[in-house]
């Protein structure tokens, strides 16, 4: 890692080693090594107070004539400078040590560069060392638990998924959350997959807003910044080859569902017979005797059992009778789904240059399987970085990427045919291959062995869940693939006018073409009814940045100072077309001559937005003590219709108190900065919908009705819509305590008005919201990040990093309600949560679940009621409160009591005390070294917030029969009897159908801890590699997602936003994988 | 140092060049289009200012209308099978995939605001309305009377429609008609922000006024589709409502107009089902309810491979020969009680599959099939959606005289239509007395009409009492009266929050 550093010291060679006159000169040589014992090319070697001096080679050797009272002055970027006196010695060996604060290290942010020391925001670079080690085919996954206050959340395992980022909380209601990703300098809307990690140098997260406010609207919620690697400016050619193998496999364990039949068989039966109790039937143990075995429960086509319903239930243990035998063995859709699969990552760069030219290219090449079968992401990738000083007086560099890569998702269909879905819900009476009549199974006369179940298409009997569909028939005989060609780079030139003023352009680009084919076989499940069809739909997107820069830099005395104006344009253009067609000829083929009807009109069209942009920004710095920065920038949207325009900037500030007199030499404050920073900053909302584009304007679908045009209305737009405006102000510390303990603390508050608000209407209105600027929204956030040297020896290290957020966000301000004219007391739109003044946009507003009345194992939820004749009973002259906030703005001094009520309709909506947003989350690093052996862990926690488990709700629903699901083996806990004490309701054949209908029942806390990473590698040594003519050798063994301990199995709260798993969840790889980095 | 400066400003003005111009931040769609982009073409092409009415008639349509992705939320004929299946006609006589179960059929949305079934039917409605006031707003208003030919009979159609929904809105709101009762929101004007309930009264002066406006502004209108409401449409709309508001005279005229003038036949029946053949060709024929050139029905929508319906669609929830939910387990057939009711020399008794023990036991494959009758075959829908037929005209007519005491009249027009059922259908009316007339006129247009979406207005405007027989799955001979709180959905929770006019449910 730290040769790599060289190259940016090569630009000092150009020095001229003058060897100096004095008396008694000698010749003194010696190694500089870093504090691993690695040997440190291109160090500075001076004699204190001259120009003379040299450079170690690559061996980390110099040699320097010098006189016994020289001082040398050995000196490296990131590490701490080093004095020593020459004296008797001819040889003076150094180690280095590393700059515990790096303070030199050149931080890329906003449209310059910056010292850690010097920079007034906040921005945390991650080292690539610790991106590297994990296992994805993009950086936006391997970020978690790396940055306080960045939230990554990984929302599917399937390979080459990108994950969600949010980056400081939630700052906006409607509008966009999304962080910017700035490529090489360049604003990227493309996929952040088209960057192989592998060819990124440094990732740097960008949060306050003097960081972001030069980004303008974009940088509202956050920047992260990517620059890919470079080629070295001097001579030094390296190759660089890494390669990994490994296992991805599903170790993170799923739902504890029921995988015993004869477990889940006497639940149905139970169910059936508590309907025929409710329903007041004569013999209800005969009626479910009666419909156990029937097409709307269980078709007797699935019996199983060589039993009759009566034979096989004991109707007082309400269990299966012993000795009753099966008629066969069901195979579980889990078991037959999933599989541990291989992943291997090559990689390969090349790099080197002279005074004038740098180059670096590289090839990547990663096969990424996942553990759902026919699940994968296959990529190519390749990586060209010119730059080159033309002439005295310009500089032209280019730097291209592509990448091509091949996705199968296959078994994944958003709908029943999905084998998330059935791993979990399937119940397990039903086998995921056809039986005949005997129960043998049935050979497949299309594709050869066995046929699988797909239900009544069968001949033998319909399935009363997902009739007509098998998603591990689907997930062999179908497919569902993206190919993907992405290009993405830019071309710059640098123009020197005068020493002080430099013109900069950059034209970057980022194009993709994106294929999907979805097939469905002409022989099982849904494509019997089209003869086998297959789906087209391709994307192809161009983005386009111009950027015209006027630099001014120029140090006048104690003071120095950068001045900078520039415009920018972006244009965003993505087009898109679908064509369906139906009755294949071959099957095997997926083009689309081969199949000759069309489903439907074929579809395409365009769509796109347009930024521009005009900035400048002031940078000023006096005795590297006090550093002020200030930038201001105007932004025109095409999204907005009549007020495209807004003003956005920031000014920042900061001291480093240590550099002042009275704590040099401060043995304990080694190093302490102070910092503040305010700004404003633009947001023109999100781009989930097509719609987005276009929020401005009332907008019509277009159709053909009778042979002629047909213009239907579509989304009523509002053409005064403009954008959200975001008010942040960050204070924070940076010190370092001796050799200790390096730390940083953020405090900030960001108030952001005019909301882009989705505001609900009362449907008969014809509308149901109306998107507006309105409402004003406050996060307020703790960041911390501390680094604790434990120890610190040159043969044993081991540091601990501990970072982590504690964030707030309250709505300030309501919209208006156009129809009274005064704020909305209460808006419920994004149930369970709900938006009211004083708020959080995550406080759970829901109805309150009240347990289960042990007498007749119904369901129960709390009914509020104003208690106006104080008696303490819900009686007459009291009034019920249906929604627990407005009743309570409209009556302050209602007495409320509650009861409880088995009618769902009834109970009170209220705010219920818990919120999504957790007290604090974070990451945790232990990493370190002993001699050649480094090895490293990473945990991400979260602490204090709930979700609401969907899932579980799902697999402790009573459904009809055996229609809905299976169960999670808390249903062994329900109510069977009365006065059963219980939270789990009867079963009763569907009879209650709000029991799982929203409310507390299934809000479950997200605290979690999950080992994210760990790492064992080792360096072989260099007398071991002697002259093999190997630079450098490292092996080790990573693993990704090792462990994660959440409030229940299978729930997940790190794969969505607000903390609930989603539904068919390709639960993220559990990745382990070997690998060897060489250096040439 | 000067050419220097010189390049550095000639690139600069270059790239500068290539964005800051006025069009660079102004973009538009072309997946849809906006307002003005409909207006700018409507300048050179006519055809479009006509779409934006048929736009309307494919709201009627389209998926997801009610406010959903549910696959029970496609339009009018996903309301016509609510209706079907709260009278008790249509059976969920399979469950599978549990489309219906329990919301519909086991009436937990009619007795629970917070389902969502009620906030589609609420919405689908009321986004209709507006569609139609933003039509009506567009040619001058309420009060406007176009002066040009083609906008009379567009304003005339919005209206019509705007009455339509209204009336639909009554129906599955409100348990009874009660003039005084306030029911219903209501918006005429495109400019209308959320309000209070109005009285019944005041939404059907809205409804009654709507559609004489329409039939006299649709005078003279030669349709180009039977998509199209035309005055006679207009007229049987009306009827309906009448009917529902007991003003039988009215009705009587009404259907008598389209009856005489409408120039539509009876279904005959070889249209109604599809035929056992006698002949020495034994491949059956005929029948199939898929095609809206029939002579007998006066409205309804022809659907293409370019309409773009698949499995989301009233075919996808009932026809077995479709790519459907009938064909994988959700059954949707006649309910056995009505069925055992067709006279067994009746053609209609045909319409239904007899398999007991099967799923699809009374299932109406000889009555709504596409025509290549492939198990789960059709995909994409083209079979087309029928809104309303001549024969509801002599039903109602038949209605209406007998209530009106003209019982001769009523069979006659009873007549006309069984001729083309039964064998012998003078001496089956024969054999019905005076008083049993509107019984027998009730039993027939629930057979007629069994799976158009129309028995639940007969149930209201009869007033009669459901019986459900034994291939529902529940409610089972449990009498459930046309009143009765069950049969109507609520007003939903959605408006109640977010309506601050809103506040209680309509009795």
């Amino acid at each position: 890692m730290k040769r790599k550093l060289s190259g940016i010291l090569t630009l000092l060679l150009v020095l001229v080693v003058q060897i100096a006159f004095a008396q008694e000169t000698k010749t003194v040589t010696g190694t500089v090594v870093d504090d691993q014992g690695l040997p440190l090319p291109g160090v500075n070697v001076l004699l204190k107070g001259t120009s003379t001096g040299t450079q170690t080679d690559f061996g980390g050797n110099y040699t320097i004539t010098a006189s016994p009272q020289d001082v040398l002055v050995f000196s490296y970027v990131g590490f701490q400078t080093t004095d020593r006196l020459v004296g008797a010695q001819d040889v003076i060996n150094v180690t280095l040590k590393t700059d515990a604060a790096e303070l030199e290290e050149v931080v890329v942010v906003g449209y310059g560069t910056a010292t850690r020391q010097s920079f007034a925001g906040t921005a945390t670079t991650i080292d690539a060392e610790n991106l590297e080690v994990k296992s994805y085919s993009n950086v936006s996954q391997a970020l978690a638990g790396e940055v306080a206050g960045v939230n990554v959340i990984n929302t599917s395992g399937q390979p080459g998924t990108a994950s969600t980022i949010r980056i400081r909380g939630f700052g906006s209601v409607n509008g966009n959350r999304e962080p910017l990703y700035v490529v090489d300098g360049v604003p990227y809307s493309g996929s952040i997959n088209a960057i192989n990690p592998a060819d990124i140098k440094t990732t740097t997260i960008l949060k306050d807003a003097t960081a972001t406010a030069i980004y303008g609207s974009r940088g509202a919620n956050g920047v992260i910044l990517i620059t890919t690697k470079r080629g070295s400016a001097y001579g030094e050619d390296f190759i660089e080859v890494d390669v990994k193998t490994g296992v991805n496999s599903q170790m993170i364990p799923r739902y504890d569902v029921i995988t015993s039949p004869e477990a889940y068989i006497p639940l149905v039966w139970e169910g059936l017979y508590n309907r025929g109790v409710i329903e007041n039937r004569a013999d209800p143990i005969a009626y479910a005797n009666t419909n156990l075995f029937s097409d709307n429960v269980v078709p007797a086509g699935y019996n199983m059992w060589n039993a009759t319903a009566a034979e096989l239930i004991d109707p007082e243990t309400r269990m299966v009778r012993d000795g009753v035998t099966r008629i066969y063995d069901p195979e579980r859709y889990e078991d037959l789904a999933f599989d541990s699969a291989i992943r291997t990552e090559a990689n390969v760069r090349f790099g080197g240059g002279d005074e004038k030219t740098s180059y670096y290219t590289s090839f990547g090449y990663l096969n990424d399987d996942g553990y759902s079968i026919n699940t994968g992401y296959d990529r190519y990738t390749t990586r060209l970085n010119v730059s080159s000083q033309v002439k005295e007086w310009i500089e032209v560099g280019a730097n291209i990427g592509y990448a091509y890569s091949e996705s199968l998702q296959n078994g994944q269909i958003v709908g029943s045919e999905n084998v998330f879905e059935f791993a979990d819900k399937m119940a397990p009476i039903f086998p995921v291959f056809l039986r005949d009549d005997e129960g043998n199974l049935v050979p497949d006369p299309v594709f050869g062995g066995f046929q699988y179940d797909y239900g009544g298409a069968s001949g033998f009997r319909a399935r009363p869940n997902a009739n007509n569909l098998n998603p591990i028939g689907s997930a062999y005989y179908d497919f569902d693939g993206t190919n993907r060609h992405e290009l993405n780079g830019n071309f710059s030139f640098d123009i020197t006018i005068t020493e002080e003023l430099t013109f900069e352009s950059t034209y970057g680009a980022q194009y993709y073409t994106w294929r999907n084919k979805n097939f469905t076989n002409p022989f099982y499940g849904g494509g019997t009814a089209t003869g086998g069809d297959l789906f087209e739909w391709e994307r192809e997107v161009l983005v386009q940045n111009f950027l015209q820069l006027l630099r001014y830099k120029n140090d006048f005395g104690d003071h120095s100072l950068e001045v900078l104006a520039a415009h920018e344009s972006n244009e965003f253009e993505r087009s898109e077309s679908t064509v369906w067609k139906g009755l294949a000829v071959s099957p095997f083929i997926y083009e689309l001559n081969n199949f000759v009807e069309n489903l439907q009109p074929p579809t395409g069209f365009t769509e796109g937005r347009a930024l521009e942009s005009i900035f400048g920004q002031i940078n000023y710095d006096y005795l590297d003590k006090y550093f002020l920065t200030g930038s201001v920038r105007r932004d025109g949207s095409s999204r907005f219709v009549n007020d495209k325009w807004g003003t956005f900037g920031s000014v920042g500030g900061a001291w480093v108190v240590s550099n002042e007199d009275f704590l040099s030499n401060n043995e304990l404050a080694t190093f302490l900065k102070l910092k503040a920073s305010y700004g404003i900053t633009g947001d023109e909302g999100d781009f989930a919908g097509d719609a987005d584009f276009y929020r401005g304007y009332d907008t019509f679908n277009l159709g053909l009705l009778a042979g002629g045009i047909s213009i239907s209305p579509r989304d009523n737009g509002n053409p005064d819509l403009t954008w959200e405006t975001s008010r942040m102000f960050q204070t924070g510390v940076e010190f370092s305590l001796g050799t200790f303990l390096d730390g940083s603390i953020d405090y900030y508050v960001k108030n952001t008005d005019n909301l882009i608000f989705d505001r609900r209407v009362g449907p008969s209105q014809g509308i149901a919201i109306i998107t507006v600027n309105d409402g004003e929204l406050r996060n307020t956030g703790l960041e911390f990040n501390l680094t604790g040297h434990i120890f610190n020896t040159p043969d044993f290290k081991l540091n601990v990093n501990v970072n982590g957020e504690i964030l707030d966000n309250e709505i300030v301000t309501m919209p208006l309600e156009p129809s009274t004219g005064e704020p909305r007391i209460l808006d419920t739109s994004n149930a369970p949560f709900a938006y009211s003044k004083g708020r959080s946009i995550f406080d759970f507003y829901t109805r309150e679940w009240a347990g289960v009345d042990p007498a007749t194992g119904a369901p129960l939820w709390y009914q509020y009621f104003d208690d106006i004749n104080d008696n303490g009973i819900f009686d007459t002259g009291d009034t019920a409160i249906g929604e627990m906030t407005p009743y309570l703005t409209d009556n302050p001094e209602a007495n409320v009591e509650r009861r409880v009520t088995s009618t769902y309709a009834s109970a009170t909506n209220k705010y219920v005390g818990k919120s999504a947003i957790p007290d604090v989350r974070g990451g945790i690093r232990i990493g370190g070294s002993w001699k050649n052996l480094n090895f490293s862990t990473q945990w991400i926690y979260s602490l204090g917030g709930y979700a609401i488990d969907y899932q579980y709700g799902e697999l402790m629903s009573d459904r009809f029969g055996a229609a809905g699901n299976n169960f999670h083996t808390d249903i062994f806990d329900r109510w069977q009897r009365p006065g059963d004490i219980t939270n789990v309701p009867r079963l009763a054949d569907g009879f209650d159908q709000t029991a799982t209908s929203g409310s507390t029942r299934f809000l479950t806390s997200t605290d979690y801890l999950s080992l994210n990473n760990a790492l064992v590698g080792y360096t072989v040594s260099e007398n071991v590699l002697g002259n093999t003519g190997l630079d450098y050798v490292n092996i080790f063994v990573s693993g990704d997602n090792l462990f994660v301990k959440t409030a229940r199995d299978g729930f997940l709260p790190n794969t969505s936003e607000t903390g609930n798993s989603g539904r068919r969840l390709y639960a993220p790889l559990t990745t382990i994988t070997a690998g060897v980095r060489v250096k040439f | 140092m000067k050419n220097l400066l010189k390049l550095t400003g000639a690139a600069a003005l270059l790239f500068l060049g290539t964005s800051c111009s006025e069009e660079f931040l102004e973009k538009e769609p072309t997946e849809f289009l906006t307002t003005d982009q409909i207006a700018e073409a409507a300048e050179l092409n006519p055809a479009v200012v006509r779409g934006t009415l048929t736009g309307i008639y494919s709201l009627m349509i389209e998926t997801g209308t009610g406010g959903t992705t549910n696959h029970d939320d496609f339009g009018q004929k996903g309301y016509d099978i609510y209706g079907d299946m709260l009278s008790g006609d249509m059976a969920l006589s399979v469950s599978t995939y549990g489309w219906y179960r329990a919301d519909i059929t086991e009436f937990v949305a009619p007795t629970d605001f917070t389902r969502q079934r009620n906030y589609m039917v609420w919405r689908y409605y009321y986004r209709i309305i507006r569609s139609t006031n933003t039509v009506i707003d567009a040619l001058g208003g309420n009060d406007a009377v176009p002066e040009l030919e083609e906008n009379k009979y567009i304003m005339g159609q919005a209206k019509a429609i705007r009455a339509h929904s209204y009336f639909y809105l009554t129906q599955y709101f409100t348990e009874d008609y009660d003039p005084a009762a306030e029911i219903l929101p209501i918006y005429d004007d495109l400019q209308d922000q959320n309000g209070p309930k109005v009285a019944t009264s005041e939404i059907f002066n809205l409804i009654e006024s709507d559609l004489n406006d329409a039939i006299t502004l649709l005078d003279g209108f030669n349709r180009t589709g039977k998509n199209e409401v035309n005055k006679y449409v207009a007229q049987g709309i009306l009827a309906y409502v009448k009917g529902y508001k007991q003003e039988w005279q009215a009705v009587y005229d009404l259907t008598q107009s389209v009856i005489t003038e409408g120039g539509f036949q009876i279904m005959t029946a070889e249209e109604v089902v599809r035929m056992r053949h006698d002949g020495p060709d034994t491949t059956p024929y005929g029948g199939g309810f898929n095609d809206l050139s029939t002579p007998g029905w006066m409205w309804g929508i022809d659907l293409t491979t370019d309409t773009g319906l698949g499995l989301v669609s009233w075919w996808g929830q009932v026809d077995y020969f479709s790519y459907s939910y009938a064909a994988v387990g959700d059954s949707k057939a006649i309910d056995s009680g009505l069925y055992d009711q067709i006279p067994a020399d009746d053609v209609r008794k045909n319409q239904f599959r007899v398999a007991p023990g099967t799923s699809t036991h009374l299932m109406p494959i000889n009555k709504f099939f596409a025509p290549e009758r492939v198990p789960f075959g059709q995909n994409p829908m083209v079979t087309d959606y029928v809104f309303m037929r001549v024969a509801e005209m002599y039903l109602l007519h038949a209605e209406a005289a007998a209530q009106l005491g003209r019982y001769d009249e009523a069979r006659d027009a009873l007549d006309e239509l069984l001729s083309k059922r039964l064998a012998d259908s003078s001496s089956y009316l024969a054999g019905i007395s005076d008083e049993g007339l509107l019984d027998e006129i009730y039993l027939q247009t629930r057979i007629e009409l069994w799976g158009e979406g129309k028995s639940y207005l007969a149930l209201k405007r009869f007033r009669e009492t459901v019986v459900r027989g034994d291939n529902h799955l529940s409610f089972v001979g449990v009498p459930i009266p046309y009143n009765d709180d069950r049969l109507t959905f609520e007003i939903p929770e959605s408006e109640i929050q977010n309506n601050p006019f809103i506040d209680s449910q309509n009795d």
